[in-house]
């Protein structure tokens, strides 16, 4: 159960993140989400 | 003048981050997923491959299920376990048992051989500490064997989250929480409950169902370390390890003999002498590559121990051990394999019924003059 609701908000963030950058204008901000959507899909996929 | 780059960003620059991020996430969870495969094994004739859960049902099917190798002689004997990889970013101790597993016979007893104590902790890394993923040996016909260099603790994916504190539970002993994932914290176990507390049950279980005599954890520490080169008997393990320090010393192999603490629960050594029938024995060999005050960490490192940062240690006189440039990866396996063949010579000696006899084993010298890999079996064998 824990790890479900852990995984949800982590698929939450994910999504946070990802609206973020299509809204930014900034090259460089958008650079640094998809740094932080990297563990992101490494933890709601179980893998690390 | 300003160095910024004012880059504009739109949808199209976000949607190609987008597939980079996921394309280095692939990448990245290859080689994390690369570490679930487990090293293949290539056993001596004569050993039966068991699953601990064979003596503790519920972790079948678990990640903390793990191999049991059982080689039994005719000739009625004591009953021996060594156990590696309690620790798998110790790798003396876990080759010293593979390495056992490969060559022995047993002419008389049993000998029983885990090699991958905590299998939950092989299949990931110690974030942080830069450690290679595995290390490779070269075999006597020239091919190359790869082993896991694994972590301390339970992979996460396995068993969380870790509490602040964690709780012996037999004792009420408080320990950092993320002691909770390491298997030498975790003993006798419990019955339910986290799964590295489940396992160190079974290994219990398998202590007892299986009347084993003596048994040995395999493990290495930091050459900073004061319980180094040492054997940490249990009290009804002392007499024993005695002789068998004062017989390695006569072969020019210092151990230190260390008495289990009484008061430093949930080890091997303290709490399989506790709870069992069982005579415990932990080594240690020193390892600079898992050490505080090395420097780059790769696969060198931990074959060789050659480290500038420990030999200046060794010249400030801050080590445990006789650190002369290096620390080879063979010399500690050397150690813990030659240290295992003199207890079993000497269980006999002191305890006639126990008596084994273990036939194979390479003697020190020519593990550290041949290499560790020179007495692996190549895996064309494997079966």
């Amino acid at each position: 159960m824990m790890t479900l609701a852990y995984r949800g908000v982590a698929l939450l963030v994910a999504l946070l993140v990802l609206r973020c950058m299509f809204r930014e204008k900034d090259f460089w901000k958008q650079v640094t989400g998809a740094l932080v959507l990297v563990p992101l899909v490494l933890r709601i996929l179980m893998v690390k | 003048m300003s160095l910024e780059m004012n880059w504009k960003g739109n949808r199209a620059t976000a949607l190609g981050l987008v597939a980079a991020a996921l394309l280095v996430a692939a990448v990245a969870g290859k080689s994390f997923t690369g570490m679930w495969k487990d090293d293949v094994l290539v056993p001596a004739p004569g050993f039966e491959r068991h699953m601990l859960s064979e003596w503790h049902a519920p972790l079948a099917g678990t990640p903390a299920d793990t191999p049991v190798y059982v080689q039994a002689s005719s000739q009625p004997g004591g009953t021996v376990l060594v156990m590696g990889g309690t620790h798998p970013n110790e790798p003396a101790g876990t080759l010293a048992a593979v390495l056992l597993l490969e060559k022995a016979r047993v002419a008389q007893g049993r000998l029983m051989v885990v090699p991958f104590g905590n299998h939950m902790a092989f299949t990931h890394n110690d974030p942080q500490e830069g450690a290679p993923q595995r290390i490779h040996l070269k075999l006597a016909d020239g091919s190359t064997r790869a082993f896991k260099y694994g972590s301390r603790a339970t992979n996460p994916i396995d068993q969380w989250p870790d509490p602040d504190v964690y709780i012996h539970p037999q004792s009420g002993q408080e320990l950092s929480g993320k002691e909770r994932s390491n298997l030498n914290r975790a003993h006798p176990g419990t019955k339910e409950g986290p799964l590295t507390l489940q396992l160190a049950y079974g290994l219990r279980e398998l202590l007892v169902k299986e009347k084993v005599d003596l048994a040995f954890d395999l493990h290495e520490a930091s050459p900073e370390y004061p319980v180094v080169n040492a054997i940490v008997a249990h009290e009804k393990s002392m007499e024993l390890a005695a002789v068998v320090t004062m017989e390695l010393e006569g072969q020019g192999i210092a151990m230190r003999l260390e008495p289990s603490p009484k008061n430093l629960r949930g080890l091997t050594h303290r709490e399989w002498g506790d709870t069992t029938d069982t005579m415990p024995i932990l080594m240690e060999t020193a390892n600079p590559s898992q050490g505080r005050l090395r420097g780059r960490t790769d696969e060198a490192l931990v074959l060789t121990g050659r480290d500038k940062a420990y030999a200046k240690a060794m010249g400030l006189g801050r080590l445990f051990i006789n650190y002369q440039g290096d620390q080879p990866l063979d010399l500690r396996v050397a150690r813990h394999v030659t240290a295992i063949k003199v207890f079993l010579d000497n269980l006999g000696l002191l305890y006639p019924e126990k008596a084994i006899l273990v036939e194979g084993i390479p003697d020190y010298a020519s593990i550290v003059g041949q290499g560790t890999g020179t007495f692996l079996n190549p895996l064309g064998n494997a079966n």
